[in-house]
């Protein structure tokens, strides 16, 4: 009898020391507290990244584990768990959602010199000037504007020149909106158009029909807005109460893109174009398939958010097992020799460009809502599904 | 005796630094709330006027610090000492105008004015860098060490903690100390002993403005990072005087047990119960509140006092 | 002439905002008045009622207008354990010891509105809600109009059990002075608790007729509460005519500003004229005490 399980003991610890150690991926991300619905959708994300990855055997047939790490939405805590990811030996840590927890995380990181990949966080700021150690595979907020300015010159190029002169803009006062709102007065600078007015809000709850009674008086004929989740609701349906009409009305990302912005607005939300980072129309492999897992363990519709952390587990990943080792300075060369031409989040490649440095090119993508659904119209500088004009309000 | 609990505390940061070396973060975290609380306290607690708007001092001292540093390219140091001064001066004129309100009244306009301060922060893009903020990407380095180090600012923070605890005990003790706490408890009958309230409360504020100031100075070295949002945000305000008031208002040590207990419990919580964190962190103030409503450290000397009376009538 | 309209525009929008922003005063102000409280949780109560508003609205199909008739009561109920549990213990503790107990339990609600919810913001979609109506020119939204109605009629009510009834004696007799109320025998333990709960359904009231205007986030209470307590002092705090002169008057003050002069600063108005009424005119705008507290 005890020989017996003295032989299943050791066939047992024999058999667990065939399998390899597990290798350790660390995510900083908001679980709890006010960014938690970002921290849902990374969840989603990741969960649907291991199941594949180790699918497909792992890294170099190790299984592959993810360390949570919640930062309860607030920058102490991420930089207190940061610190015991570098000290455990995490090979690779990703984070984090806001740029308010991120760009703190990518200074320490930087000092530390561990490799860190931003998956989801888009203030330029964050590689714009960046350092070697910081990597971003995520779209910058300047692409949210830019994206829709390609609209603009495709709508004034289809309509003839003088179509679209005039924009006016609203966005929140934090620091990703104000950095959309910027880039849209470079772009407008750059490219020919006059901005009439720009007006910043406060915290979320606002009314912002004093704003849009400010703007009324102006006929712009672009209304550039950037908001979070809340707030473009308000902004949609007031903008219809007001009867604020323009040839134009674009969503500069964050709340326009969710797709509780066109279940909450109604009629409201019809023909405003929004910019986003990836959807299930975009033209990369396995992108229906993986909108419809997300869809399936989110109990709804996803937002770009999890595609990016998908796409951020794939990709460190890629860098692990490519890495000549787990440690800093190879994972670094790794990330900086990554090549993913065919993902589903596109070509993952991290270069230096327009002062951007270890930042993967991406487009962003345009939608617009057309009988309440999102259509994705414009992506890699090509008119994918006809953009509809927009009508006054009186004639809906 | 209250400086050998300074040398107790000291020995326990040593501990810690030794025996935690993967939560240096978390204790800087600790040591720099700690600080701010024990410098609240002296505004809040021992002169008796809650303040929800220390926050504004944090993010002076971060900005301060920040823009002297990498605009100016002045030391660090030169930095904090500006940043407390300003921050002494911001705390006189606020003082100056508040002080004529009491209890309540004072407390909602501390938070109008952290809020007023906020909203400058962000609007104020030639200073401040406004919503995107400031970075601070290099600084002098005092004596050859590196700022940006974790273990040196580990000791920093536990240097501004001691700092911080025997200024306040040193003003505690001595005769400021005895007219904030008549002021606290009385303010017509300190008047008629001589005692000039105003100028009471405004050395008790601006002390207590420039000590948060210079916490906000570590911090804002730590962060390297600076947004307007988390650091000027009314949660950060609440947070010092939680703290303080958990602990024990106007007992030297309190803030310091307060913020212990506060980081301490908001970790094991983060890692344990993961989503209902903030549910219990929320459910312990109201607890203690309730059980203990002169803070631990106020009950424990309660405690120890009704015993020793106890005693004397029993003897 | 050419301005008129945009600036009548203005003037009715805000009044009808201000009018939200009253019923949430008012109920701040009452909860003052009375039992001296500072109510931190009190644009938590107003989450919770648009928490229950879309609740009763995704599950039961139930128009926010009709589920009021449950909020009102549930947040008197609420209110009345809340005030029972928590803050019956306290009211001999030291002054800030309510507000630390009301600011933890802002959290609890927070959080568990989270919890129970999830973070993802929640609306409810009414066809009738970005309706219209042209008055010469300005345009009256529905949704508006009928929450400035329901406002109406609830503070009438509050204004008749206040003035008209037993009840409301009881209640102003409490807030002139409770021990003197207690030696003519009012039952101010009982006073206290109705009084909580009568700001709670106010508020949760407010939060019912906002759910179809704008969005719910677990989070979104403490805007509530900071724009209470402007609202409240605007008006004197503790007064309930003066909240909803308070309240009024912030939704106007918001307005002209965003409109006629930068919106960055919108809510540093309202501040700044807190911060000024709170040091000139104690007593609040339309206040004739000269001493109170």
């Amino acid at each position: 009898m005890f020989s017996k399980v003295f032989a299943l003991l050791l066939v047992l610890t024999t058999g667990l020391a065939l399998a390899q150690e597990p290798v350790q991926i660390g995510v900083i991300t908001s679980i709890t507290g006010r960014f938690a619905e970002f921290g849902e959708q990374h969840q989603a994300g990741v969960q649907i990244a291991l199941e594949d990855v180790n699918a497909a055997g792992g890294i170099n047939g190790a299984p592959v584990e993810v360390v949570w790490e919640d930062d309860t939405s607030e920058v102490n805590a991420a930089l207190a768990a940061a610190e015991r990811l570098v000290n455990q030996g995490i090979p690779l840590v990703m984070g984090a959602y806001s740029s308010s927890i991120t760009n703190p995380l990518a200074q320490y990181f930087t000092r530390q010199q561990r490799p860190f990949l931003v998956f989801t966080s888009s203030d330029d700021a964050i590689t714009r000037p960046g350092s070697e150690w910081i990597f971003r595979l995520n779209q910058p907020s300047f692409a949210y504007a830019e994206v829709l300015f390609n609209v603009f010159d495709q709508l004034n190029a289809d309509h003839g020149d003088g179509y679209l002169e005039t924009i006016v803009t609203i966005h929140g006062n934090g620091a990703f909106e104000t950095a959309v709102a910027d880039a849209v007065d470079l772009l407008a600078e750059e490219r020919g158009y006059t901005v009439l007015d720009r007006q910043d809000y406060d915290q979320s709850g606002a009314d912002f029909r004093p704003i849009l009674n400010r703007f009324k008086g102006l006929e712009p004929d672009v209304v550039f807005m950037v908001s979070y989740a809340a707030d473009s609701v308000a902004l949609a349906r007031q903008i219809q109460e007001v009867g604020l009409n323009a040839k134009v009305f674009a969503g500069g990302a964050a709340g326009f893109a969710l797709p509780n912005f066109i279940e909450g607005s109604g009629p409201a939300a019809d023909y405003v174009y929004t910019a986003t980072m990836w959807t299930q129309e975009v033209p990369y492999p396995g992108a229906e398939e993986l909108n419809a897992r997300l869809t399936e363990v989110l109990g709804r519709a996803p937002s770009y958010h999890a595609a990016q952390a998908y796409a951020g587990i794939i990709t460190a990943v890629d860098v692990l097992s490519r890495a000549a080792s787990l440690e800093p300075a190879d994972v670094r060369a790794a990330l900086e020799a990554t090549d993913m031409p065919d993902t589903v989040y596109g070509h993952i490649a991290f270069t230096d460009y327009q002062g951007y440095q270890n930042q993967a090119r991406l487009p962003a993508v345009a939608q617009q809502v057309q009988d309440g659904e999102f259509v994705t119209v414009y992506v890699n500088g090509q008119v994918v599904n006809p953009m509809l004009d927009t009508p006054a309000w009186g004639d809906r | 005796m209250s400086y050998l609990r300074l040398g107790l505390v000291a020995l326990a940061g040593l501990a810690w630094f030794l025996l935690l070396p993967d939560y240096r973060t978390l204790g800087i975290n600790l040591l720099l709330l700690a600080g701010w609380a024990t410098a609240w306290d002296l505004l809040g607690g021992w002169s008796g006027q809650t303040s929800l708007g220390h926050a504004a001092f944090v993010g002076l001292g971060a900005y301060t610090v920040a823009v002297t540093g990498t605009s100016w390219d002045l030391a660090p140091w030169w930095g904090a000492l500006l940043a407390m001064a300003l921050a002494a001066l911001l705390a006189l004129l606020w003082g100056k105008l508040t002080f004529r309100l009491r209890g309540s009244y004072f407390v909602l306009a501390s938070i109008a004015v952290a809020e007023i301060l906020r909203l400058v922060a962000i609007n104020e893009r030639e200073l401040t860098g406004g919503a995107i903020g400031l970075f601070i990407f290099d600084l002098k380095e005092p004596f050859g060490l590196d700022l940006f180090d974790r273990g040196v600012e580990f000791w920093l923070a536990l240097g501004y903690l001691i700092l911080v605890l025997a200024i306040a005990a040193f003003v505690t003790r001595g005769r400021l100390g005895y007219q904030m706490r008549a002021v606290r408890e009385d303010e017509p009958s300190a008047e008629a002993a001589g005692i000039n309230p105003e100028a009471v409360k405004l050395w008790a504020f601006a002390i207590s403005g420039g000590l948060t100031a210079l916490g906000g100075c570590l911090y804002g070295i730590v962060l390297s990072a600076l947004q307007p949002q988390p650091l000027f945000e009314i949660h950060l305000s609440v947070r010092i005087a939680l703290v303080a008031i958990i602990g024990g208002r106007g007992t030297l040590f309190g803030p310091l047990i307060g913020a212990a207990l506060i980081t301490v419990a908001a970790e094991l919580f983060r890692n344990v119960f993961a989503e209902a964190n903030l549910l219990i962190y929320g459910a312990l103030i109201v607890i203690v509140v309730l059980f203990a409503p002169s803070g631990l450290l106020g009950e424990v000397h309660r405690w120890t006092v009704r015993r020793r009376y106890a005693r004397g009538a029993r003897g | 002439m050419e301005g008129l309209v945009p600036l009548l525009q203005n003037v009715t929008g805000g009044l009808l905002i201000g009018g939200i922003y009253a019923l949430i005063g008012v109920g701040l102000s009452l909860i003052f008045g009375v039992m001296r409280v500072i109510n931190f949780a009190h644009g938590e109560f107003v989450a919770i009622g648009m928490y229950l508003a879309i609740a009763l609205f995704v599950d039961l199909g139930l128009d926010p207008y009709v589920s009021l008739l449950i909020a009102l009561p549930a947040g008197l109920l609420a209110g009345w354990l809340i005030q029972r549990v928590v803050l019956a213990r306290l009211i001999d503790s030291p002054g800030d010891s309510t507000l630390l107990a009301t600011l933890g339990l802002s959290l609890v609600i927070a959080n568990a509105l989270f919890l129970l919810f999830g973070a993802e913001p929640r609306s409810i979609y009414l066809p009738y809600a970005t309706a219209t109506v042209n008055l010469a020119g300005i345009r009256l939204p529905v949704a508006q109009l009928i929450a400035g109605g329901i406002t109406l009629a609830v503070i009438t009510a509050l204004w008749l059990l206040l003035n008209r009834t037993e009840i409301g004696r009881a209640v102003r007799a409490t807030a002139q002075n409770r021990l003197g109320a207690e030696l003519v025998g009012v039952n101010t333990r009982r006073v206290h608790a109705l009084v909580f709960g009568l700001g709670m359904a106010l508020a949760m009231a407010a939060g019912v007729i906002l759910a179809p205007l704008l969005f719910a986030i677990p989070t979104v209470g403490s805007s509530y509460t900071l724009k209470a307590f402007v609202v409240t002092v605007l008006g004197g705090l503790g007064s309930v005519p003066g909240a909803i002169g308070g309240g009024l008057l912030l939704g106007v003050v918001e307005f002209l500003g965003a409109s006629y002069l930068s919106s960055g600063y919108r809510d540093a108005y309202g501040l700044f004229a807190f911060l000024i009424v709170l040091l000139f005119r104690p007593q609040g705008l339309f206040g004739r005490e000269t001493k109170r507290v």
